[in-house]
């Protein structure tokens, strides 16, 4: 290896991988559980709850990620004057207690990107949860009825587990965007492996080795992420293990 | 509350147009930038989808490459990459900052457009191109005029969703400084303290702008597609 891999620039590397693998899991799973509640709102009987659903994802949705982070990140403080911007986002014993724990100097910004990539990304995942559930046919619901179950089981044992098996293909590819579009958090000065990137540029000059670099990490981590969706998808569509006596007796097997 | 509309106003042909001297900028120059990318990008897109569905193999892996790696990397990576590797050869010295975010977004969205010709490709019945060769057309133009035709009606609603998803991506290339509506933005707040109240207002300016065309061009999209749709042989008899 020649002078520019240097041990300084490998360090900023690795913390930004740390960095952006945990942006990348926070929101993933903050997004999918809000997506899957926003798609239940837009999916729901009721007006209000419908039109809070349509709502929500209509405007995360068409405002790009990068307007929602500046927006949380470094508009929301300045409604504040300077003293109490500090004391509410800054310097107190919470984002304190966070910057220790995360290794952050600033921690709001961490917060408001997680805020941003959530509000975006579950807004993409909520309208995909709803054409999953689409696809479920009615008789799905109608026969859990009939056998007993109410409207609240019938949808969340029958409708929704559905739903996310069938959205889960096109879920995985809006998570994959998602995690290259935590490399947003280097505008508000988070150390994700963009940022990190950008900081051994500016130490080393070297610009394209490094964003070549980069662009290969980015690469190996987006395919270990479907592999691992992948994975997951494997295991939603596996049949329940505990066949039953019709199964075994091999009837069941066309 | 009325000083900030007041400085909204002030600042709302900025905003639309970019600042006088460098116009165009703006939201217009996003609009641009994102019909630019997207048509050039098509172009690409139709190249490297139907490579990819090649009968040559180390053409389908090339053009599958391709795919997976423009859509592999986030897209500020690439516009820094292009602007530092092609700055750095000698016939492009000239190369401004606009012209490497053009070149970055026509390739990012030709690797989304290529992955949608290809699904539009496979998604034809065999049997529509089979029919075509035995009433006797040549390779080519049953590829051409059954398989593509047929295609481009499963890929439309995909295209403008792409369409729409890249105008919104234009709002990255402000790690260029091109002069598009976020930069814009940032330049009218600078870095002045007695900026600090207007930034909230400003920042749901721009977000009500990218608002009004994404969605917008959304609903428009949706109701062309019932149209074209409805009482359309070919699309009935195809689903039939």
């Amino acid at each position: 290896m020649s002078g520019w891999l240097t041990g300084e620039t490998i360090d900023l590397l690795a913390r930004g991988v740390g960095y952006t693998v945990m942006l990348t899991v926070i929101t993933s799973v903050l997004s999918l559980a809000i997506g899957i509640l926003m798609g239940t709102f837009r999916l729901s009987s009721s007006k209000p709850l419908r039109t809070l659903g349509t709502v929500y994802v209509e405007i995360h949705r068409n405002i790009p990620a990068l307007v929602l982070i500046i927006f949380w990140a470094f508009a929301v403080p300045n409604l504040f004057p300077p003293e109490a911007r500090a004391a509410i986002f800054f310097n107190n014993p919470l984002m304190e207690r966070l910057s220790n724990l995360t290794g952050l100097p600033l921690a709001y910004y961490g917060l408001a990107v997680i805020l941003a990539l959530t509000l975006n990304t579950s807004a993409y995942l909520a309208e995909l949860f709803r054409a999953g559930v689409g696809t479920i046919a009615s008789e799905h619901t109608e026969a859990a009825r009939s056998l007993g179950a109410s409207a609240g089981v019938a949808y969340w044992k029958i409708v929704l587990p559905q739903g996310v098996r069938a959205a889960f293909p096109a879920i995985s590819t809006r998570l994959i965007h998602n995690m290259k579009n935590t490399s947003l958090a280097a505008f508000v000065s988070v150390p994700e492996l963009f940022q990190g990137t950008q900081t051994a540029i500016t130490r080393t000059f070297r610009a394209v080795e490094l964003l070549l670099l980069a662009a290969v990490i980015y690469l190996t981590l987006s395919l270990i992420f479907s592999a691992l969706l992948r994975w997951i998808e494997q295991r939603l569509d596996r049949r329940p293990k505990r066949t039953t006596s019709i199964q075994r007796a091999g009837v069941a097997h066309g | 509350m009325a000083d900030q509309l007041t400085f909204v106003i002030e600042n709302l042909p900025n905003l639309l147009f970019g600042f006088p001297g460098q116009r165009p900028g703006g939201l217009t120059l996003s609009v641009l930038l994102a019909m630019f990318a997207v048509g050039l990008g098509f172009v690409i897109a139709n190249l490297i989808g139907n490579g990819a569905e090649s009968r040559w193999r180390s053409l389908r892996w090339l053009c599958l490459l391709y795919v997976e790696v423009f859509r592999g990397i986030p897209l500020l990576l690439l516009l820094l990459l292009i602007y530092q590797v092609a700055g750095g050869l000698r016939f492009s010295q000239g190369l401004t900052p606009r012209g490497a975010a053009l070149i970055a977004l026509t390739l990012y969205s030709a690797a989304y457009q290529a992955e949608i010709v290809r699904a539009g490709l496979r998604s034809v019945p065999v049997e529509l191109v089979e029919s075509a060769r035995t009433m006797g057309s040549n390779p080519w133009h049953a590829h051409r005029r059954v398989k593509l035709r047929y295609a481009v009606r499963v890929m439309l609603p995909a295209f403008t969703g792409q369409a729409i998803s890249l105008f919104k991506d234009t709002s990255v290339v402000i790690i260029l400084g091109v002069a598009e509506l976020m930069t814009v933005a940032r330049v009218t707040l600078g870095s002045d303290v007695t900026n600090a109240p207007y930034w909230v207002s400003l920042y749901m300016a721009v977000g009500l702008l990218y608002f009004t065309v994404a969605f917008s061009l959304s609903r428009l999209a949706r109701r062309w597609e019932r149209r074209t749709q409805r009482g359309d042989l070919v699309h009935s008899l195809a689903n039939y």
